[in-house]
């Protein structure tokens, strides 16, 4: 099943040669972050680490256990603390 | 409590979900027995007392411990020296990325005191007047350094350096010098140049904020107690516990297993008490002395040496077109982050705009060291600074154009699919109901209309968070439940966990005890912080919950020798289901649990979540103000809070989340600043002169409860602490301009400065 992951220019500048857009094929997260990780090594490390998730725009804690569902749009920012 | 509006088109009735039991933790709290962090008192304890830095910044050339020690009385002394060093490395995800070896500097400082009130050294000893003496019988020896407090001052290349060798981090130009700039974040979507091209009027100003503290009547306290073998024992009052003995561990360089932390009652935090101050130091005199320690603050300790939330040097720009589309928007906020990286910068980033569909926008975000105690969160972190300044502008906007400021907002609102600047497309629905709730509030048609009288509109968005949560749930004896999660409860959490478990299994609410449990007995459970304990930690309880369910029909399949298929649960019995209709008498869940030693031993269940897809928080206010022109005073007439609240598991909990966050919202728009001298040192810190809104200083406040709710929550919730402190301070200044057609553009707006504005006819 194929998802858009989708970084911030910030993100992407630092990690993926300022590419913001990819097609990967993952029916979870855990997926997307190892498809993630054979394109850029070590930024599987770097999402699980320090990012958030939106899901079709649903945020999420980044974990292994989202189902990603087909057409998906995969959002990576940076992660957010609150009071 | 005040009689709330509540707005909403849900068919779903509940019986528990929604009612108003009386709070389960009021009366110890009333009759003043409810045990918070400085009640807890030990055989054996000893107590602990901290030196703090006179100087706003300063080297520490040495630090002679031992005229304190020798005092009798006194069972240990300790410095920064007793504590393993950190790594200077950063660690986590870049907005709450920590940098332990700034942690362990803050909580005892090394090479330098980097702001009035830092800790320098702690004593414990048999008494607290003992201790106390100690402690002013510890020399340190300074050597002076000049400092920096304001923002603006701090990022100028001249200023004097807290870190000589920090590189600024997000920084466009190629190898920049130490600065104290922490980092630049730049966040950005469309073309900004040709929105504001294509606007009939574009308005910018400037804007600064004053520190404000989070102000909780609670100062921190704790007690530990640790073992010659290395385990211990804290008791605390903070936002988390399971935070705190991590924290704890890390600093002390013991393992978390070792470290058992049961939360005291807690007497307000507001995010000032998810970071820790005290309790590695207990632990350390604990550990030294052999003796159980408490250690406390002063309310001055409080203000020199905890963290507010941060002062801010802001500028903002707006594009709109006559018709009322807002088609550009620009900003910078520069942040104080205090004496160490940092501060919320980056969710005022991504908040600010995030209530509109606006095409074309930028922010730009620094995050600034300066001579002040380090930030730490508080409600909503950043958001309502970041509001404030956008908020100012889009009001003058619609002056302008000459548009009703709310009917702009509708204009505008973002929803379902409509991009933020972060990325995501916004999901969730709430916004528009939340501010067409509040068109309708009757008083919304009537506008102050004596002299000096004034409406201002704003509205605020907040994130909401989820995350990891545990609960378990035991059923006693007789059929009444306990449930225990690890979520401190700081906004009435067990009555809405009593209330959601009730609900769930079916049984009256006043049969199930909620209670927040140590490390020792639960799973791990983050923060109660960002909004999210109701959302999240109420996921696991209702999974706690539907476990017991299931373990209690098989146990009634036991007791009628029947398949567990041939069971079900409703309305708090198990009842023969299938074939077995009509078979059985249903089965009451005290009926089951009088058989548990026959079915299996006891019934008792446990859950754990990471919970995502909580919607966020979206506040929308109206207040009307009377300003006296005499004296600048701003009285508030009339103040109106709409907010998405998804479902209102206990609605007098939420109204009381809306009025607090708005009551915070006025001290900080009104009363509230660190007042700093040209020494750099604090002249207000206590409550006499940091001047924070009493009951008598407001009126009641109107809230409308918007039900929009969350289809991913069981019942539908929604985080509700937050969102509500982010348009006070800009609904304010609207009103105040409305009123005297003088734009407010400092924080607060006290008597003085409204005086001086007038004055000089600002505009």
């Amino acid at each position: 099943m194929t998802a858009t992951v989708t970084f911030t220019s910030g993100f992407a500048r630092k990690y993926t040669n300022g590419v913001r857009e990819f097609e990967v094929e993952a029916a979870n997260l855990r997926g997307v972050i190892r498809e993630m990780e054979k394109l850029f090594p070590g930024l599987g490390h770097t999402l699980e680490e320090e990012t958030n998730v939106a899901i079709n725009g649903e945020l999420h804690e980044t974990g292994y256990f989202q189902p990603v569902p087909p057409g998906a749009e995969v959002f990576f920012i940076p992660r957010i603390e609150g009071g | 409590m005040n009689d709330s509006t509540i707005v909403t088109d849900s068919v779903k009735r509940f019986k528990w979900v929604g009612t108003r039991p009386i709070r389960p933790d009021g009366v110890p709290k009333v009759t003043g027995r409810a045990m918070y962090g400085a009640d807890l008192k030990l055989p054996g304890m000893i107590y602990g007392k901290i030196l703090r830095s006179p100087h706003a910044h300063a080297l520490i050339k040495k630090i002679d411990t031992s005229k304190a020690a020798a005092l009798p009385g006194v069972k240990a002394v300790v410095t920064a020296a007793d504590l393993p060093e950190q790594k200077n490395e950063f660690i986590g995800p870049e907005r709450v990325a920590v940098n332990f070896w700034h942690v362990t500097r803050n909580i005892l400082a090394r090479e330098k005191a980097l702001y009035e009130g830092h800790a320098i050294a702690a004593v414990a000893a048999t008494s607290a007047s003992i201790a106390e003496e100690a402690a002013s019988l510890i020399e340190v020896t300074y050597e002076v350094l000049p400092h920096v407090i304001d923002v603006d001052e701090a990022m100028k290349p001249d200023a004097p350096l807290l870190f000589e060798d920090m590189i600024p981090r997000g920084l466009a130009e190629p190898n920049p010098k130490p600065s104290n700039i922490s980092k630049r974040l730049e966040f950005v979507m469309g073309d900004i140049e040709k929105g504001f091209a294509s606007a009939d009027v574009v308005i910018e100003k400037e804007f600064t904020t004053a520190a404000v503290h989070q102000g909780y009547i609670e100062p921190h306290a704790c007690v530990a107690k640790m073992e010659a073998d290395g385990q211990g024992e804290i008791w605390s009052s903070s936002q988390g516990h399971f935070q705190m003995r991590a924290l704890t561990a890390k600093i002390l360089g013991c393992k978390i297993g070792d470290l058992r932390v049961t939360p005291a009652e807690i007497g307000g935090g507001f995010g000032g008490k998810t970071v820790t101050y005290l309790e590695p130091v207990a632990a350390l005199l604990s550990k030294k002395s052999g003796l159980p320690v408490r250690l406390q603050m002063t309310r001055e300790d409080v203000f020199k040496g905890s963290g507010p939330t941060s002062g801010s040097s802001m500028w903002a720009k707006v594009g709109v077109t006559k018709d009322g589309k807002i088609v550009a928007a620009d900003a910078i906020f520069k942040f104080q982050a205090g004496a160490f990286p940092g501060s919320p910068v980056m969710n005022a980033c991504l908040c600010a705009y995030s209530p509109y569909d606006i095409a074309n926008a930028r922010a730009v975000g620094y995050d600034v060291v300066s001579n002040r105690p380090k930030s730490a969160a508080y409600r909503a972190p950043g958001s309502p600074i970041g509001h404030y300044a956008v908020e100012s502008v889009i009001d003058m906007c619609a002056k302008a154009i000459g548009m009703d400021p709310l009917e702009l907002r509708i204009k505008n609102v973002a929803s379902i699919g409509v991009p933020t600047i972060a990325g995501p497309k916004h999901a969730h629905a709430g916004f528009m109901e939340t501010l067409q709730a509040l068109k309708a509030h009757p008083a919304y048609a009537n506008p102050p209309t004596g002299p000096n009288q004034g409406r201002g509109v704003a509205i605020g968005y907040w994130f909401n968070g989820g995350g990891e949560s545990s609960a378990t749930m035991q059923v006693n004896a007789d059929g009444t439940v306990l449930v225990a999660t690890g979520s401190p409860d700081i906004g009435g959490s067990r009555a809405s966990m009593a209330i959601m478990a009730a609900e769930t299994l079916g049984v009256d609410y006043n049969l199930v005890r909620a209670i927040v449990a140590d490390t020792g007995t639960v799973g791990y459970t983050h923060v109660t912080g960002g909004s999210r304990v109701t959302f999240a930690t109420g996921m696991a309880v209702v999974d706690a919950t539907k476990n017991v369910i299931k373990d209690v029909c098989k146990r009634a399949a036991m007791i009628w020798d029947v398949d567990p298929e041939g069971v079900i649960w409703e309305d708090g019995f198990a009842k023969p289901a299938g074939a077995n209709v009509g078979d059985f008498k249903p089965l009451s869940l005290a009926e089951i649990a009088g058989k548990a030693a026959a079915t299996g031993g006891p019934i008792t269940a446990s859950a754990g979540v990471n919970a995502g897809a909580q919607a966020p928080g979206f506040a929308a206010h109206f207040v009307d103000v009377e300003v006296d022109p005499e004296t600048g005073r701003v009285d508030i007439l009339k103040y109106v809070a709409a907010q998405d609240v998804g479902r209102a598991i206990h609605p007098s909990y939420v109204e009381g989340q809306i009025q607090g966050g708005v009551v915070q919202g006025i001290g900080w728009a009104l009363n509230e600043e660190y007042i700093y001298n040209a020494k750099g040192l604090l002249d207000n810190a206590g409550f006499l002169d940091y001047r924070c809104p009493v009951a008598s200083d407001i009126p009641m406040i109107d809230t409308i409860l918007v039900e929009v709710p969350n289809p991913v929550h069981p019942y539908g919730a929604k985080g509700v602490g937050e969102a509500n402190i982010c348009p006070p301070m800009a609904a304010i200044a609207n009103a105040i301009e409305s009123a005297i057609k003088t734009r407010m553009t400092h924080l607060p707006m006290s008597p003085p400065r409204v005086l001086a504005a007038m004055d000089a006819g600002q505009k």
